[in-house]
């Protein structure tokens, strides 16, 4: 059951986190297609994006292989 | 030096910064074990953060060569280098203490949003003295 509760929690939080990446991304793609000058900022305010987004999926991996 | 490249220069300093005060706590503290899993832990964070730049850069360039995205972010990546982390961890828990490598892995995140922080009140600065 223990494996089954971690494979949950990660599965779960990839989820969220993929939904999340592919907003901000998609945004990002489009931003630079129509101003490629703009390509600094852009990538900037991604990268801040995608950066807090990731934290929640490996928060759940770290606590699911603590629990498991 | 576009504004991308940096808050990567600015963001490698402060986790080498961080780094070598946990090195300093291990060689001079009491709390070895602990230390040991925050050094490990801000490794492994700061191999996330690089990856995560590069790549970000990478399709950056990407998405201005051909107009389309050709290349992934790493997040699969970043994630099993965090599991390679805890596992290390779990197998070696004489050395490394649990928690502190838990800490660790977040340490490049709360880095970025220190940083992030930083450069607003900086321009709020710039702006009211202009």
């Amino acid at each position: 059951m223990g494996a089954l509760a971690a494979a949950i929690a990660v599965g779960l939080a990839a989820l969220g986190a993929g939904v999340g990446n592919g907003m901000i991304v998609s945004r990002t793609v489009e931003g630079i297609a129509r101003q490629p000058e703009l390509r600094g900022q852009l990538q900037t305010t991604m990268f801040i994006g995608v950066g807090l987004v990731e934290a929640m999926p490996i928060i759940a991996v770290v606590i699911a292989l603590m629990v498991m | 030096m576009s504004e991308y490249e940096s808050m990567v220069r600015r963001q490698r300093k402060w986790m080498l910064y961080l780094l070598s005060i946990l090195v300093l706590g291990a060689g001079f503290t009491p709390y070895t074990r602990v230390f040991n899993g925050l050094i490990l832990g801000t490794a492994i964070s700061f191999y996330n953060l690089w990856l995560l730049q590069r790549k970000t850069d990478a399709f950056g360039k990407s998405v201005v060569d051909t107009g389309a995205a050709r290349s992934g972010l790493g997040v699969f990546s970043r994630l099993a280098s965090a599991a390679i982390g805890v596992l290390l961890a779990l197998r070696y828990q004489e050395i490394f203490h649990i928690m502190g490598v838990a800490i660790g892995i977040l340490s490049s995140y709360l880095i970025i949003l220190f940083d992030m922080i930083l450069e607003i009140i900086k321009q709020k600065k710039k702006v009211k003295e202009s």
